[in-house]
């Protein structure tokens, strides 16, 4: 857009002209400026001046005679900078007020000024500048005279636009009417008044008339092309597209800033549509070239520069028949189309040049071609010496002459690659990759052609990668073909050889395609022939037999001693098509020291067979490593890497053929136990050159790129189809067989509380351990986590149920290596030992102590790791494993039962009251003795001796807590199942809300007979099981029966029932007592009495027992009026044993005491 | 003239591309053809300014460049049929009646059971059916 003059780029604002008043110009000029719409100013100091604007006579006067241009070059600055429409004249006021020779003044220079505008049709304003202090000097009627024609200065500015745009439509009024007889004028002279009437409109702001005028006059300058015989052909054929040229750019620059975007657009293509194969002479065909460039180029610009494209994207004009697509909105598509277009200039412009420069070498006439008065015009200027010349027009040839030297003069390939980038940056930015990638190849050519080979290579190897992603094998063909070049320029062995490789094995097949494909750049057309050739070539490289020829210096590249090669294909390289490494194991896991098969598979999909002169597989175990020597080259094989005591194997031939699976299957053993991993195949061929490639699993292995589109046949690696599908390049060689016995024995479960002690017995048979470990784990059968303290944060021992407590008794018959390097480590859930080291034959063993907290039942994991040697360096470990579960179990269960003294009945309200909700919590009565009944039973499946029972009381005085019968010193048995109860008797002394009585200590242990050894399971267990508090309740009432134990028939006895009233108030009492058969009874049946505060009350009855053995007595019962409760002895409590005789036995201490311990 | 007809896959792999003129070159046509699913991906992922052509197959003109125009068409399976000629003034009723008929010939082509989905087609048969429908181009009466 630069190279077009500045009054076609911007558009046309109004002249005016300042005449007489200089002073004033300079102010007058700015504010004109700055008006909207603007007017330029011409100021002219003095009135002198006025004839710049005289009309030239013009000699052209006949309508006959041929019109020499279109359009005239200077025609339009001429009425942007020099014709102005109005020209204002300024006089000032004193001039006119004052003497008449002034005034005179004033008359003539106004009549020049008339005489020269009338010729041009300009307006003409008069005006008097006043100074405001001088304004009454003025004689009034001079300034009447005046203001006929005078404005005053605040007007000026309104009245000049208006003056202008009558000016310039009587002008295009004026050329219309020309326009419009269009039949009878030239067609050139028809487009430049329609131009012209444009330009009017346009000096008008009258944008839609400009508009249909400049088509107008673009559809009259098409009509042209094949009618006029002016000028030679390629010479009008200039003129005419330059003419086009201009006038699209006004149509363009029109739509576009009337926001008409869609319509731009429709309009530029149908113009680059009507032109684009109007290509002229071919000898010149390179200026068509430029020229549709330039259209695309300015079009970009325009497009670019409009604000408008912004928001019009979205609303393509649908109803349009030419559907414009979205990318024709982006200046890139315009950039990039200007950027083919002046690439085919400069190839036209080169083969033009080539031709011309056989033919002759005179650029002498060049220096004076000029360009003509007419647009699109050139002529040469022959001077005749000092300032006379006149202007010749050329001839095609000399106009050729002179465009292919202007030609020469300009790089295109900068320019291009300038275009591109923009592009190529801007569809980057739209995440458009494949069109940035043309662009990058295109760029990438340029660089290439200008010896730009870093850039051209930079930008190749991103475009590759897509072009290898998306298997578009013909683009990658042609990419590769560049960077080949540019690696073999710049001398990078390596590169040069990774991309003949990858060109050579591309999936390119030899069809008839090839013919349509042409300009490939430096690779040729895409077929198998050319990868054959690049085969041999980059062998012969490879080899070492040849070189690579650069262009310039005599430098040649040669894969040597001291240039090695060497290249590494891993799982995502390109290079895998050039040679695939497979490898697969036969087996899964093997023992140590046992052999298996392992098959190595290389495919190359190179097109032409070549040898391997050494394999090499290598191992994760370096020892496992081999080298396959290529028999048929055992003197090119045997020259190098052949580290002493490696494994070599010969095979007949290592010849790969394209697409066809090499296998080779040997034979592999490993003495060392865990995963024996294949991790590369190292191919050498030549002296130099080593391809290393990564191991690939036949399971997983990924589909070549490229060939994986191609409609053939798999094949897989290995015959054997199961190892096809699942086939390992890792095999898990298993430890050695442990000769080392691990014995977890245990006795029964376990009991909660105790130590339980689980013997491990360690016994070589065959291998010595050294530097042993015992790992032992407590896991939970049910959870299946490890009971260990982390899912416990709050670490304590009341959260762990099993804990490993620790390990006793290392005993080692072989004392002398014991504790060398003592490792222990006990966790709750987790221990480590280490175990001495132990020849054949000995054995170890140690305890473990697993304390149950909580019945649970537990699996323990003991795991024994040694090294069957005693050298440090081999890290060989064999382990045992095993695991016992042990269900952990309560041994006694701890019952109590409170009980009131036999017949004695305390009054305790508040059980009466809580009937209705049930509280289990006892209620003793305060100050009253109470029984506690404590049992302890046997759950377990071992027989027990207890040991002791008591009970620890917490608080000190609040209640006393005695023993009912003395200590056995003797340990009771309990066999499983039974209980042993002891009786307590409770006090309560003082009355808080809780009373707390104790802690039930059982100290119990194992009862192993009297054949148990010493040690082991005897160790006493002491259980603690803490009693629930109770309440204590002071008894208002007491009823105690005191009856004898026993009576004698016929004897008469006492029955008393004592009442014993413990509070402060008066306490009346019912009481009733039925007969029984059993008895004669004396005493009033019922009766109602009062008891005193503080005191007791004895009913007496006399008893006769009647019959002997176990009565019942005449049942009574008491009540309370205060507390109305009724108080009647149990069935249990009323009965009495009667003897039929007085009974003839000793009555002593402990029977008593027996006797009564067993009634309960 | 139609100069050039592919089938682009879903990896954006070529599975056919043929040119039918020696006028221009091949891999100009490949760079083109690779270039407009630039486009199509465009068409696809805002449907919404292809507006009615929702739901269509049929994607209208991609492009125009340089002498050609890109017609591009998107069957169910998500394969592209992408179309590249040097006509001026092309019905649109022609491109879709085209693309109908290329895409039976396609259907058919893949329908063989030695067709393995996913590669590249081979088949002589297709091509010579895929080059009668290039030849009749523009002069079919539905036009």
């Amino acid at each position: 857009m630069e190279e077009y003059p500045g009054e076609l780029r911007t558009p046309p604002v109004a002249l005016a002209a300042l005449v007489g008043c200089p002073e004033l110009h300079s102010r007058i000029t700015s504010h004109l400026h700055a008006e909207q719409p603007p007017i330029n100013a011409l100021a002219l100091p003095d009135f002198s001046k006025i004839t710049l604007f005289a009309r030239t006579p013009k000699e052209n006067a006949g309508p006959g005679r041929p019109v020499d241009g279109i359009l005239k070059r200077d025609w339009l600055s001429k009425h942007r900078t020099k014709i102005p429409a109005v020209v204002a004249a300024l006089f000032s006021s004193d001039h006119i007020s004052g003497d008449p020779a002034q005034w005179l003044q004033v008359c003539t220079d106004l009549e020049n000024l008339k005489g020269v505008t009338k010729g041009r049709n300009i307006k003409l304003i008069v005006v008097v500048v006043t100074q405001s202090s001088s304004r009454d000097e003025i004689s009034e009627d001079r300034m009447i005279a005046l203001r006929k024609r005078a404005e005053v200065d605040s007007k000026l500015r309104s009245t000049l636009g208006e003056l202008a745009n009558t000016y310039y439509r009587d002008e295009g009024r004026r050329v219309k009417t020309r326009v419009d007889r269009k039949s009878s004028i030239s067609i050139e002279l028809h487009i430049r008044y329609c131009f012209k009437v444009g330009v009017y409109a346009e000096f008008r702001r009258d944008w839609a008339e400009a508009l249909r005028l400049y088509d107008e006059a673009y559809h009259s300058v098409r009509e042209m092309v094949g009618a006029s015989t002016r000028l030679s052909p390629i010479l009008r054929l200039v003129e005419i597209k330059t003419v086009a040229e201009q006038l699209n750019f006004k149509i363009s620059t029109l739509l576009m800033h009337s926001g008409k975007l869609a319509e731009a657009i429709i309009w530029f293509r149908r113009h680059t549509d009507t032109y684009r194969r109007l290509v002229g002479a071919p000898d010149a065909n390179f200026l068509h070239w430029e020229w549709l460039s330039r259209q695309y180029l300015v079009f970009a610009e325009l497009l670019e520069s409009s604000s408008a494209a912004v928001q019009n994207i979205s609303s393509p004009t649908s109803e349009t028949a030419d559907k414009l697509t979205e990318w024709e909105f982006y200046p890139a598509y315009y950039y990039q189309s200007a950027a083919q277009y002046l690439k085919q200039k400069s190839s036209c412009l080169e083969l033009a040049l080539s031709m011309s420069e056989i033919a002759d070498e005179k650029n002498g006439s060049n220096e004076s071609v000029i360009d003509s008065v007419y647009v699109g015009q050139f002529a040469r200027v022959l001077e005749h010496g000092g300032e006379a010349f006149t202007m010749q027009p050329l001839t095609d040839e000399e106009f050729i002459r002179y465009s292919l030297a202007e030609g020469k003069r300009f790089q295109d390939s900068f320019e291009i690659i300038a275009l591109l980038k923009r592009c190529f940056e801007a569809y980057n930015k739209n995440k458009t990759l494949r069109m940035a990638s043309y662009c990058g190849v295109q760029m990438a050519r340029e660089y290439f052609s200008i010896n730009e080979f870093a850039d051209a290579k930079q930008i190749l190897d991103n475009v590759a990668n897509l072009y290898r992603q998306e298997g578009w094998v013909a683009l990658l063909w042609e990419g590769l073909g560049y960077l080949r070049e540019c690696s073999r320029k710049t001398g990078s062995v390596k590169d040069f050889v990774e991309q003949s490789l990858e060109m050579a094995a591309l999936p390119v097949s030899n069809t008839e395609d090839a013919q349509f494909f042409k300009d490939c750049g430096p690779a040729g057309p895409p077929s198998l022939l050319q990868r054959e050739m690049i085969h041999k070539e980059v062998f012969g490289v490879i080899r070492g037999e040849s070189e690579i020829a650069l262009n310039e210096e005599n430098n040649h590249l040669k894969v040597t001693d001291c240039h090695p090669l060497y290249l590494e294909i891993d799982l995502v390289s390109p290079l895998r098509v050039a040679l695939l490494a497979s490898v697969a194991f036969h087996e899964q896991i093997i023992k140590p020291g046992r052999s298996t098969m392992l098959t190595v598979s290389l495919l190359t999909r190179l097109p032409l067979k070549f040898e391997i002169d050494q394999l090499e597989i290598q191992f994760n175990q370096t020892e496992c490593n081999f080298i396959i020597i290529n028999g048929q080259r055992p003197q090119l094989a045997a020259i190098s890497n052949v580290q002493p005591g490696r494994r070599v194997e010969m095979a007949p031939a290592l010849e790969i053929a394209t697409n066809k699976w090499l296998r080779l299957t040997y034979d592999i053993k490993s003495e060392q136990s865990g995963k024996l991993e294949c991790m590369y195949v190292i191919a050498r061929i030549g002296p130099h050159f080593t391809i290393c490639c990564r191991a690939e699993s036949p399971a997983s292995m990924n589909d070549l790129p490229l060939w994986k589109f191609e409609n053939r046949l798999e094949t897989v690696p290995i015959k054997d189809p199961a190892l096809a599908s699942s086939g390992q390049k890792a095999i898990q060689v298993e430890e050695p067989d442990p000769q080392v016995d691990l014995k977890l024995s245990s006795s029964g479960p376990a009991l909660v509380g105790e130590n339980f002690v689980v013997p491990v017995t360690v016994t070589s048979k065959g291998h010595s351990v050294h530097s042993g470990e015992l790992k032992i784990n407590l896991v939970d059968t049910k959870g299946g986590g490890l009971l260990s303290p982390r899912d416990v944060e709050p670490f304590s021992t009341d959260n762990l149920h099993v804990e490993l407590v620790g390990v006793s008794g290392q005993e080692c018959e072989d004392q002398s290596d014991a504790g060398s390097d003592n490792i222990r480590k006990i966790q709750p859930s987790f221990g480590l030992i280490s175990v001495p080291v132990l020849s054949e034959g000995k054995s170890w063993s140690c305890k473990l102590e697993i304390r149950w907290n909580r019945p649970k039942p537990v699996m323990l994991y003991v795991s024994l790791g040694y090294n069957p040697c005693s050298s440090e360096t081999s890290s060989q470990k064999v382990h045992v494993h095993k695991n016992l579960e042990i269900e952990g179990k309560t041994a006694l269960i701890i019952n109590h039962r409170y009980m009131l003294p036999f017949r004695q009945d305390p009054l305790l309200p508040s059980m009466i009251k809580a009937t209705g909700d049930f509280d289990l919590t006892p209620i003793l009565p305060l100050k009253e003795k109470s029984i506690l009944l404590v049992s302890a039973k046997n759950c377990s499946e071992v027989p027990l001796r207890l040991l002791s029972m008591s009970i620890e009381s917490e608080t000190d005085g609040s209640c006393t807590v005695r023993q009912k019968t003395e200590d056995h010193m003797e340990p009771a048995p309990i066999v499983p199942g039974e209980e042993f109860k002891k009786i307590f008797s409770v006090i309560p002394e003082v009355n808080p809300a809780k009373l707390k009585i104790g802690t039930v200590c059982l100290r119990w242990r194992r009862d192993s007979g009297d054949k148990e050894q010493s040690g082991s399971c005897t160790t006493e267990v002491l259980t603690k099981q803490r009693l629930p508090d109770v309440y204590v309740e002071q008894p208002p009432i007491i009823v105690s029966l005191e009856c004898p134990a026993h009576a004698i028939l016929g004897d008469p006895f006492t029955f008393p029932i004592r009442i014993h009233n413990r509070t402060q108030l008066l306490q009346e009492i019912k009481y009733s007592l039925t007969d029984s058969q059993s008895f004669v009874l004396s005493g009033s049946h019922n009766d109602t009495i009062f008891v005193l505060p503080k005191s007791e009350h004895i009913l007496t009855f006399k008893l006769v027992p009647l019959a002997s053995g176990s009565q019942q007595l005449p049942r009574v019962s008491v009540t309370s009026v205060r507390y109305s409760a009724g108080f009647q002895p149990s069935i249990a409590s009323s009965f009495v044993f009667v003897f039929p005789s007085k009974p003839q036995f000793r009555l002593s201490d402990t029977t008593d005491t027996r006797l009564g311990s067993v009634a309960v | 003239m139609i100069v050039c007809v592919a089938v682009v896959g879903h990896q954006n792999n070529p599975l056919y591309i043929q040119s039918f003129t020696e006028a221009d070159d091949a891999l100009k046509l490949h760079h083109i053809v690779h270039c407009s699913l630039d486009v199509v991906d465009e068409r696809v992922n805002n449907p919404k300014k292809s507006g009615p052509t929702l739901n269509e197959t049929f994607l209208g003109m991609l492009y125009p460049t340089e002498n050609y125009k890109v017609y591009g068409y998107l069957t169910n399976t998500k394969v592209k049929f992408i179309l590249v000629t040097t006509d001026l003034d092309v019905r649109d009723a022609d491109v879709r009646n085209f693309f109908r008929r290329f895409h039976a010939a396609y259907v058919d082509a893949v329908s063989n059971p030695f067709h393995v989905p996913g590669k590249k087609i081979t088949s002589r048969v297709f091509a010579d059916r895929v080059s009668n429908i290039v030849k009749s181009f523009g002069f079919s009466p539905t036009g």
